[in-house]
């Protein structure tokens, strides 16, 4: 299998996914030998089912906005690129990443880029706001039916009232972002790939 | 393994291209350090730690390098003085990281992973590095078909390795860059140490960076596969991965070894963290517990049975005549009489020989303290873990912030991938949200607050009353029973009457006070902590009642005991004279009395040992069948009468059952007060404990998964149950009272008992210390006792305690201001954050619009003072007019200012330079170069 993943993944494209995800090659030969495992239909991109079969992301409430989140807009395939650059939002931030220049474009995997992640799990609609519709649903996914309608409401509004400053009865980025201010998403959001 | 090699051999490719880029991109840039790099060690050094510091910047990102090295390149045009800095930084990094790696073992159990991932990995960076270096000799940056020999050379090598260490799986998880940088490392600090005597330095700093350097190129050049410590260097990888892999693998072992974590957690996911607290409050009983059966059952139980005297031997091992008939009936068994009585379970079958078998234990003391080092040890153990929980108890400052959307954001535990798991976890996330509701209605209620005083003062007045019925109750009961004593004609009802009464009203009145507690409308934590204190109150009053009523038995027997003394002492007499009388013989020793035959005392000992063992056997059984039927009966008909019912059964009444949470934790609280009290009298009550808690354990967790719904409220218990302790800590003092008094006051039976024949159970520790103990030890234990020592004693330890007291005050005090300045300090760094952030733009402009001059300190003001500090300890040829250097040498320093003490290498002149002198670099980081923070804005923390 990883013989095949070698052949199939070409120099160019392992230099270009470095570039682009600041992913070792190693780690790219690695990641890409898990796709292709991944990859039922054996034609080079996933898909929603494929995704689905991870117990993790099976189990997940959430696990529909993760798969999601791997998709661009419309399409229900994803190559490898693709795979990468949303695996990259969780390679964890090393210590001499952290003081670099920032000047240049900001790394998929810096704080802010998580968190955005994170938001984009809850915004379904991409209005960059999350609405109470929208932490409904979410609820709803979390708790199931064990908790009635109104409850489901009222925690809703409560978590609104707690994060909302604007007054405009939801949650923006920036929203997001205070509320998860102490909540330490470099470590959190972070998985160790292995080199 | 195909697959293995395989990868392996495309990374090393890709290590040379990378190689090949990076060698491209400096010809690029400057064809002049092309021509340095392959040159001799002089001054072509330099550019190598330039390359080393960038790697260390920007490891992957080669977009921004190429960039910065075209300023560093102009940088090494300038003169040799910044060479001195720019070294020291280098040196500084180097010792960074080398301080790094040796801090791994200190550091967190995924960092060592990692680390250990490094250096597994530098053992094989070696070998490449090798192959590439040839490579690099004999043609460049080519790369084709000699590749391919490489390769198999590589792999020739790698499958000899596998023979070293299995550490082969991290061949490929190695990444180049950091190989190279490690190498170079090295070299650096060879040539520190080359050049070390060079060095403006004084001694003593010149030996401790020389001692560091030493230390890292031993241990890193053991990892290229240059010096002889490469096997070495190999089988030390391999044992500190099997060492950190062993400690992860003991950890996990220790978590397993948590006896019914799982179930308690489970438990805790559906029923909320109050009813899990009753479980972990349970728990931690057992363990108490089983130190109390041990201390018991080693000192004094297994001792009696394997050296004292057998059963039958002496009177107060045997049954009496006039009972054996009935000795083996069930029913006396199960009412602890018969031969029940006489047996290593209660007192008075110990005997009162000093010492016993050959190693001449003493078993009257052995009995005595243990007694007494149940209670001592019980109190340090209640004490110790209060203390630590109040201190859990202090550790999360503040939340309450975003509780919601914290628990909406970030409660699911992504790892999850087992579906039982998730479905745990699905309800406890249910549970918190409940829990969290909970609190949020009480915290928003409106009340009327007269309305509720009065309902509140009408319900205390209630149970106040029930309170007072209920103690009178069992006095009667008990006054009756003692009346009952004395008869034989008694029917079942009338012999187990006290316990009956006692169980039935700890039946009836708990819910009895729940109901009456709604009148109040606590919050259902607070509710909780009365309801405890009331059924506690409930139980307390029973307990005392019970406890006089015994007493005042004791005090029946006592009295009966003299007279039986006499007549036993009589009888005995009588025996011996009519033997002789009868067989004229005076020579000839009477055969000694049958031991069943010997008239003896009520032993009111064991008479105590066996109510508390009945009480404890009763409370057991009514708790267990309240269960069964209570729960399980109720939860069953519910369950499958529903489908043949008028109404709902599940949804209206009956429903099923709660569990009873200060029902549950009372009980057992209660239940240790009886061990504590009866231990003494009974010491096989402790083992009948354990065995209670033990079954309770699986029981209760089984009945209550099975049986019950969660609260309709579900609240969240404090973390700390320290509630609980309290009431245990107050019962244990209860309960010691009775014992020590006992032990203290009353004469203990004549014949029976390990203390028997002393006018006080305590006369065995002076018998102890008369014979056992040198004779001065006895003076020194009466000068001891005497009452001019002992109360300045007291005293002394009251004041003690009153000063530990008010110290904790102050520390409370003093924790709660550092609290709120650790908060004003946030609030303040967030708007400095904000603020350095709008200056920063404001210099990235004027920057941009000054592109020669772009190495201007982004925050002028507070340049010039420090500016001649450091002139005055380190380059007095600088001229403060020079702008651009002497602004450039500044930010040297002050880049390198921040945390002088990780950076030993820095030769930072003892000046009068506080760290934190300029404000507008200080959040800087270390790593940064000269001229690199062009419109960097300050790093996020």
């Amino acid at each position: 299998m990883g013989s095949r993943a070698s052949t199939l993944l070409r120099e160019e494209e392992i230099e270009e996914i470095k570039k682009e995800t600041g992913f070792s090659h190693s780690q790219i030969t690695r990641l890409y030998s898990r796709f292709t495992s991944l990859d039922k239909g054996e034609n080079g991109t996933l898909s929603r089912e494929d995704f689905q079969r991870i117990p993790e992301l099976a189990i997940n409430p959430l696990g529909d906005r993760i798969i999601n989140a791997f998709f661009p807009e419309g399409e229900d395939q994803v190559n490898f690129r693709g795979f990468m650059r949303t695996l990259a939002h969780f390679r964890p931030i090393e210590d001499n990443e952290k003081n670099k220049d920032a000047a240049a474009s900001e790394p998929l995997n810096s704080r802010t880029n998580k968190l955005l992640f994170a938001f984009r799990l809850y915004d379904l609609d991409r209005d960059d706001k999350i609405s109470r519709d929208e932490l409904l649903q979410v609820l709803r996914m979390m708790v199931g039916v064990n908790i009635s309608d109104d409850q489901l409401g009222s925690i809703a509004d409560r978590t609104i009232q707690e994060a909302d400053q604007n007054g405009d009865n939801s949650i923006s980025f920036n929203e997001f972002i205070k509320v998860l201010e102490k909540v330490d998403v470099e470590q959190k959001m972070s998985i160790r790939f292995l080199h | 393994m195909p697959r293995k090699s395989d990868v392996t051999a495309k990374m090393e490719d890709v290590g040379i291209e990378i190689d090949g880029n990076l060698s491209d991109s400096d010809e690029d840039a400057s064809p002049r350090r092309g021509k340095r790099k392959p040159g001799t060690r002089g001054r072509g050094k330099k550019p190598v730690s330039d390359d080393e510091e960038e790697e260390e910047d920007t490891p992957r990102n080669r977009k921004g390098a190429n960039k910065k090295k075209a300023t560093k390149l102009h940088d090494s045009d300038d003169n040799s003085e910044e060479d001195a800095p720019k070294r020291r930084r280098g040196a500084a990094n180097n010792k960074k990281k080398g301080g790094k790696v040796q801090d791994s073992e200190d550091d967190s159990e995924e960092e060592k992973g990692n680390k250990r991932n490094r250096k597994g990995a530098t053992g094989k960076k070696g070998k490449e590095e090798d192959t590439k270096e040839k490579k690099g000799d004999t043609k460049g940056k080519g790369k084709g078909k000699e590749d391919e020999k490489d390769k198999k050379n590589k792999k020739k090598k790698e499958s000899s390795s596998d023979t070293d260490s299995n550490t082969d799986s991290e061949d490929e998880s190695m990444s180049e860059g950091e190989m190279e940088r490690l190498k170079e490392e090295v070299e650096e600090k060879k040539k520190i140490i080359a050049t070390i005597r060079n060095k403006p330095w004084r001694m003593k700093r010149r030996l401790v960076h020389l001692k560091e350097c030493q230390a890292f190129v031993d241990k890193f050049e053991g990892a290229l596969g240059k010096g002889k410590g490469k096997k070495f260097y190999a089988y030390k990888v391999m044992m500190m991965k099997k060492w950190i892999k062993f400690q992860r693998d003991f950890e996990n072992f220790k978590t397993t070894c948590i006896p019914w974590e799982r179930k308690i957690k489970e438990v805790e996911s559906h029923f909320g963290s109050s009813v899990a607290s009753y479980f972990i409050f349970l728990r931690w009983m057992y363990g108490m517990n089983m130190v109390l059966f041990g201390l018991t059952f080693g000192l004094v139980v297994i001792p009696e049975v394997l050296m004292g005297l057998p059963y039958g031997s002496i009177p107060r091992k045997t049954v009496p005549r006039a009972e054996q008939a009935t000795a083996q009936d069930y029913s006396v068994l199960m009412d602890f009489n018969g031969y029940c009585k006489y047996s290593v379970l209660f007192y008075g079958y110990y005997n009162n020989q000093r010492t016993i078998g050959l190693l001449k234990f003493r078993l009257p003391l052995s009995y005595l303290m243990v007694g007494v080092g149940t209670f001592g040890y019980s109190l340090m153990v209640v004490i110790r873990t209060m203390a630590k929980n109040a201190d859990v108890g202090g550790g999360d400052g503040d939340e309450g912030e975003f509780t919601f959307s914290w628990k909406m954001f970030t409660s699911w535990d992504y790892l999850i991938g087992n579906a039982e798991t998730a479905d745990n976890k699905f309800a406890s996330i249910t549970t918190s949200f409940k829990e969290s509701i909970v609190d949020e209605q009480e915290n928003q209620k409106d009340e009327n607050i007269h309305l509720r005083r009065f309902l509140r003062v009408l319900a205390n007045l209630m149970i106040i009353c029930c309170l007072g019925g209920s103690g009178y109750l069992i006095f009667f009961v008990v006054k009756r029973s003692q009346e009952f004593a004395n008869r034989d004609d008694l029917s079942w009802y009338e012999k187990n009457e006290l316990e009956l009464i006692m169980s039935l009203l700890g039946l009836v009145c708990p819910p009895l006070f729940e109901t009456i507690a709604e009148l109040e409308e606590y919050h259902p934590r607070i509710a909780l902590k009365w309801q405890l204190g009331r059924i506690f109150a409930l139980f307390l009053g029973n307990l005392y009642t019970f406890l006089f009523a015994l007493f005042d038995e004791v005090n029946n027997k006592l009295e009966e005991e003299k007279s039986i003394m006499n007549a036993s002492i009589w009888a005995q007499k009588e025996y011996y004279a009519n033997f002789t009388l009868h067989n004229n013989d005076s020579e000839a020793t009477a055969p000694p009395i049958d031991p069943s035959d010997v008239i003896r005392g009520p032993c009111w000992e064991t008479a105590v040992g066996i109510e508390f063992v009945k009480l404890t056997v009763s409370d057991i059984q009514v708790t267990y069948l309240t269960i069964l039927i209570g729960d399980f009966a109720r939860a069953v008909i519910v369950r499958f009468l529903n489908y043949c019912w008028c109404w709902d059964l599940e949804a209206t009444y009956p429903s099923y059952g709660e569990f009873d949470i200060s029902g549950n934790v009372l009980g057992l609280v209660f239940n240790q007060g009886m061990i504590w009290m009866g231990a003494f009298y009974a010491p096989g009550l402790v083992g009948i404990n354990v065995l209670r808690l033990l079954s309770s354990m699986y029981y209760q967790c089984w009945a209550v998964m099975a049986t019950n719904v969660p609260h309709e409220r579900v609240f969240k218990a404090s973390k700390s149950n320290n509630f609980y302790m309290g009431l245990l800590l107050l019962i244990l003092f209860l309960s010691l009272l009775p014992v020590v008094y006992t032990i203290m006051t009353l004469p203990p039976s004549f014949d029976c008992g390990p203390f028997s024949g002393k006018a006080k159970m305590f006369d065995v520790i002076m018998e102890t210390i008369d014979l056992d103990l040198p004779a001065f030890l006895g003076t020194l234990f009466s000068y001891a006792a005497n009452p001019g020592l002992i109360i300045p004693a007291v005293l002394l330890m009251v004041l003690a305690i009153y000063y530990l007291n008010s110290v904790s005050e102050a520390y409370k005090h003093a924790n709660a201001e550092l609290k709120k300045k650790m908060q004003m300090a946030r609030d303040e760094e967030k708007n400095r954050r904000n603020n350095t952030e709008s200056t920063d733009q404001v210099m990235k402009d004027l920057e941009d619009l000054l592109p020669n001059r772009s190495l201007l300190p982004p925050a002028p003001p507070p340049e010039p003072s420090a500016d001649k500090a450091d002139q005055g300890g380190k380059s007095p040829k600088v001229k403060p007019g020079t702008a651009g250097k002497d602004v450039k040498l500044q930010k040297d320093v002050s880049l390198s200012s921040p945390n002088p003490n990780s950076r030993g290498a820095v030769t930072r002149p003892p000046g009068p330079r506080g760290p934190g002198s300029l404000p507008g670099n200080g959040q800087q980081g270390t790593g940064a170069g000269p001229g690199r923070g062009r419109g960097q804005p300050p790093p996020r923390h």
